[in-house]
């Protein structure tokens, strides 16, 4: 495999050929998870009929109007969870950073409910959902990272402790937060925010939907062109800086790109917890650490697991729906534990 | 070619920890700097290394600036082994040697990425180790590994001339003998290679062994600086480290009491 890269021009990407296999493994999942989901819900269609075009008119507009965008949404909140996971980790240096424990998510979400409760009387409906909704829940995130960068002095590797502690106190202000807005929110506004605790891809719609996508490609591919710094950065900020690492940039790409694809998901899908945690140590276990192998192994492992969290919500207790934060947190939090006991044992 | 300071000054946290120091590391020439505890060594290292700017004074690499000298291009230039920190997440050996490969872009250097890779596991005996998860070596195991990457940043393809300049932090802690010999003699084998370097050590007989130079420090001055047989005398190492110390020439051997 790699002497096919070297002859079309790819050179020393540091990356190994079983995990271009695992990789091409992790495409093909997501692909096949897509797939299943966009035709499986309260309107099953049968993908030989899809393929023949066999479908009736009423089939097309929900698979295109309404399954096709919700599937295309987890995904890329599945996506721009498991690579901000994986990049977050990398950055602090640190395998329990997630963008849900640390309280990144919470400030996005922190920052959307603003959105909806204030921003409503100052801006018209379709701008605020596409454009002034993902800046307030990206205004969130950032400032929760800034905040982070701040307290665990550059996310030096001691500031453990003092990262989980901050998470803990932000995830309480924005409860806090959530909770004043909700009192103080009308009907129509309480109900669009209901779903920011618990998260859900039900009634997302193509306007609103292109923006985030626009988002979070951007983010994500910003990202993958750090994936070797972010190596780097493992054997230490000053070994990173020898090696040719411009450590400061490096620090305000990855706090932008996970802001901006934290911010944008959590302002269509609401809070969900544990994916950024899950995905990234699973895909280690599957093929190793290193960044160039695991920030696109995240995306697509994040992708696979969401369509599927998210299909498993709406066929699980049919006609009802669960919420999607309900199954990513029946899964990550007995993953969470697992993994704090590790880290003690090691 | 050299690396050459002039005249620095470097203050951290507010305490003055470098007063006035004007040394040169050559290539292909070894400098040790020896000193007690708090006198300023790794400091010196750092600053020449380009981490720490001096509050005064200049630092030139083959007569240019440093501070002319880009992030990239002094990665190409130097390569610094000094205190390392924990890694967080499980890296082969192997992962953490080819981390000291700076990419060139050109490929002419991009082409020979197996050749040297391969050339500096062999250099440094490392073959058995490297399919290893890191986090599992031993602290002697670990550093050997951490100098075979700084190894690799300094590789350049048999034809290359351009200068290579090479800053070691007590290399040799946490090494047995074997390997500490081993190591300083792969050391003397990359200065006659044409690199220059610097190395802060504790060890005098090993700094008198293996070196070209020796400086001394204390305090954050430079109190000499020469061959080896000039510069360790026992009535100066008796004063700078106050203790007695016998020095015997031919081979030249250092005794404590």
């Amino acid at each position: 495999m790699n002497s096919f890269l070297s002859a079309i021009g790819i050179k020393n990407i540091h990356i190994s050929s079983r995990q271009i296999i695992i990789l091409n493994v992790f495409v093909i999942t997501s692909c096949v998870c897509f797939l299943i989901a966009s035709v499986t819900g309260s309107i099953n269609v049968s993908i030989g009929n899809l393929i023949r075009g066999d479908i009736s008119e009423l089939t097309r507009i929900v698979l295109i109007e309404i399954r096709l965008p919700r599937v295309i949404l987890a995904a890329l909140v599945g996506a721009s969870l498991g690579i901000s996971g994986a990049a977050l980790q990398g950055l602090f240096r640190n395998p329990l950073a997630d963008p849900g424990l640390i309280g990144v998510s919470a400030g996005a979400a922190l920052g959307a409910t603003l959105v909806i409760v204030l921003g409503s009387s100052i801006s018209s409906g379709l701008f605020l959902g596409s454009f002034l909704l993902p800046l307030g829940a990206i205004s969130g995130a950032m400032l929760v990272i800034m905040m982070l960068y701040l307290l665990t002095k550059g996310f030096g590797y001691q500031g453990v402790t003092y990262m989980l502690l901050v998470g803990i106190a932000v995830n309480a202000i924005a409860g806090v937060g959530i909770g004043i807005l909700t009192f103080i929110s009308t009907d129509s506004e309480l109900r669009g925010l209901t779903f920011w605790t618990m998260g859900s891809f039900g009634g997302v719609t193509w306007p609103l939907l292109i923006p985030a996508i626009v988002i979070i490609i951007i983010s994500i591919s910003s990202m993958m062109t750090v994936s070797r710094n972010l190596d780097l950065i493992q054997l230490g900020e000053p070994e990173a800086y020898r090696l040719g690492v411009d450590v400061k940039k490096l620090k305000y790409k990855i706090i932008i790109s996970c802001a901006a694809a934290v911010g944008a998901s959590v302002s269509l899908s609401g809070m969900i917890g544990f994916v950024g945690l899950v995905v990234p140590h699973l895909v280690r276990l599957f093929g190793g650490v290193n960044h160039n192998y695991l920030l696109p192994g995240s995306a697509f492992v994040g992708a696979a697991l969401m369509i599927t969290a998210d299909m498993l919500s709406r066929t699980i207790i049919q006609p009802a729906e669960l919420p999607v934060g309900l199954i990513t947190s029946a899964i990550g939090s007995p993953f969470f534990l697992w993994l704090i006991f590790r880290i003690k044992r090691s | 070619m050299s690396v050459r300071c002039e005249s620095i000054d470097i203050n951290l946290n507010k305490r003055e920890i470098l007063k006035n120091i004007s040394i040169e590391v050559n290539e292909k020439e070894i400098l040790s700097i020896i000193g007690p505890n708090g006198a300023g060594k790794s400091t010196l290292l750092k600053s020449l290394a380009g981490d720490i700017n001096p509050i005064s004074g200049n630092i030139f690499y083959d007569e240019k600036n440093i501070n002319q000298i880009d992030i990239q291009e002094r990665a190409f230039t130097r390569s610094v082994m000094s205190q390392l920190q924990p890694i967080a997440f499980d890296f082969s050996v192997k992962e953490i040697v080819e981390m000291g490969w700076v990419d060139r872009g050109e490929s002419e250097y991009a082409d020979q990425f197996d050749d040297a890779v391969n050339e500096v596991i062999r250099k440094c005996g490392v073959k058995d180790l490297i399919d290893r998860n890191f986090n599992t070596l031993s602290g002697g195991e670990q550093r050997r590994i951490h100098f075979a990457r700084t190894l690799l940043q300094l590789w350049r393809p048999s034809n290359s001339n351009d200068p290579k300049y090479l800053f070691l932090d007590e290399p040799t802690a946490n090494l047995d003998l074997t390997y500490e010999i081993k190591l300083l003699n792969i050391v003397k084998e990359v200065a006659q290679e044409g690199a220059g370097v610097m190395l802060v050590l504790h060890d005098l007989n090993l700094a008198a062994k293996f070196s070209d130079k020796v400086a001394i420090l204390k305090g954050g001055s430079l109190i000499d600086i020469g061959l080896p047989k000039d510069v360790l005398k026992s009535t100066l190492l008796s004063e700078i480290y106050e203790i007695d110390v016998e020095v015997k020439n031919d081979p030249l051997l250092i005794t404590y009491y």
